[in-house]
């Protein structure tokens, strides 16, 4: 489909006035060409301004929505069984991680660090579903991590290999906030995540999962006290409730 | 639990992106009613309707990184996808129900009822405005297309006009539409 083609149809592209082959060759043009994709958004504003119609919910509407994202949660996120590196369940033993991780790092765990790790934190679940959205997001992460790294208080971490050359630089925020600012990480195989941990108190704790190629990645500390050390390790794609492999790349705050 | 009232609509998707129930909550508190109403008027159906905007919630929930802050609003990205699966229900029907024995011509000139925008009434005043304003040809075929979910060559026959001259009509009435909504300050379709 040529240029004129395409651009044609934008306005009934907006409206999903085509059938399905047409649609599928003017995207495909779209794809290729910022001026008809900036043109289709301004379309679609003008679509979206036309149906903007507002009514009241039904009541039961959300309750079926918050049931189906359950089930879709159950599916897609790793379950929080408390197992140990070995894949033995914590209960039924206490462990330390010393022995996996034989960089000078030593990331002490206990049952109750995995229990912080997963109330006190929010970890950001599928490898794919976060790498893809911060991709979708860069240029919003991009401005907040210039802004953190012009932040009063700021703390600037770098993170080391075994060699001790430098595969990346987190910056730290008084208020918990922090940011990848640059990775050497080399790509993943599909599969396997980077994630990120802190020990904070002496407890190891998940940070968030950082994709199998880490560009710009945000995550939270929950609170007070700040961690101590930071650390990457390579998990499956859904990410682990402890570190399950060598530390990879490690910095101190 | 995070208070996200006061949060921007990308940072709500942000924070769904990192399975925040709370932020979908608030997705949906902002425009759910929106993506309903417009399920609703093209599918003339309740439960249809209900159907489409759970899918549309869910969808967001799983695929957060589909919207880009960067190509438009919230609003607009959630109403083009309520409107995309309306209209695959519509075409995927064999039959189109009671809606193939409408009148179509007698729809498409029915007046649009604003009345119960409960959501920025001076956006419906604009595009209430900037539709009067189109030559009567190029509103009806927008009409058909948008709140009927026809095909420009669906709008064509029902029309008795060329295909072609459906398309200019749509294409004209469309850019149109977009001028009149700039000059009235409207750029996107923002969240209360």
């Amino acid at each position: 489909m040529t240029h004129d083609e395409a651009n044609e149809l934008l306005a009934a592209l907006a409206l999903d006035a085509v059938d399905d082959t047409e649609r599928e060759a003017v995207e495909a043009h779209v794809a290729q060409c910022p001026r008809c994709q900036s043109e289709l958004d301004a379309l679609r504003d003008v679509a979206g301004a036309l149906g903007n119609s507002v009514e009241p919910l039904p009541e039961h509407l959300w309750s079926a929505i918050s049931s189906r994202i359950y089930e879709s949660r159950d599916h897609e996120m790793p379950a929080l069984t408390l197992v140990g590196a070995d894949g033995t369940p914590l209960s039924t033993r206490r462990r330390t991680f010393s022995a996996r991780l034989t960089r000078s790092v030593v990331l002490p765990l206990a049952v109750a660090a995995v229990v912080v790790a997963v109330l006190a934190f929010q970890l950001a679940s599928a490898n794919g579903r976060v790498s893809k959205l911060q991709s979708a997001l860069r240029s919003g992460d991009a401005s907040a991590i210039s802004a953190a790294l012009k932040a009063p208080g700021h703390k600037l971490i770098d993170l080391t290999g075994a060699t001790d050359h430098e595969l990346g630089e987190i910056v730290l925020l008084p208020n918990g906030s922090g940011y990848l600012v640059h990775s050497k990480m080399p790509p993943l195989g599909t599969g396997h995540t980077y994630q990120l941990w802190g020990v904070v108190g002496g407890k190891t704790i998940s940070l968030g999962l950082m994709g199998s190629s880490p560009g710009h990645v945000s995550f939270t500390v929950a609170g007070p006290p700040t961690p101590s050390e930071l650390a990457v390790t390579v998990e499956p794609a859904g990410g682990t409730v402890q570190p399950t492999t060598q530390v990879v790349a490690a910095g101190t705050v | 639990m995070a208070d996200f009232s006061e949060v921007s609509d990308a940072q709500l998707v942000t924070s769904i992106g990192r399975y925040s129930e709370v932020a979908l909550a608030e997705a949906y508190r902002r425009h759910g009613g929106a993506v309903f109403g417009l399920a609703r008027r093209v599918l003339n159906n309740t439960a249809e309707a209900e159907d489409v905007t759970q899918e549309v919630f869910v969808r967001l929930w799983n695929q957060p990184e589909k919207f880009d802050p960067a190509r438009g609003s919230l609003r607009s990205f959630l109403l083009a996808q309520s409107h995309a699966r309306a209209v695959d229900v519509i075409r995927s029907q064999n039959a189109r129900r009671a809606r193939e024995s409408k009148d179509a011509a007698k729809t498409a000139r029915g007046e649009y009822d604003m009345q119960n925008e409960a959501w920025d009434m001076s956006l419906a005043h604009h595009v209430t405005e900037a539709l009067a304003s189109l030559p009567e040809d190029e509103r009806r075929a927008i009409e058909l297309a948008y709140f009927e979910g026809r095909t420009y060559v669906q709008v064509a026959q029902i029309l008795n006009q060329p295909e072609g001259t459906v398309k200019s009509r749509i294409r004209n009435g469309m850019r149109r539409m977009r001028r009149s909504l700039l000059e009235a300050g409207v750029n996107e379709v923002e969240h209360s």
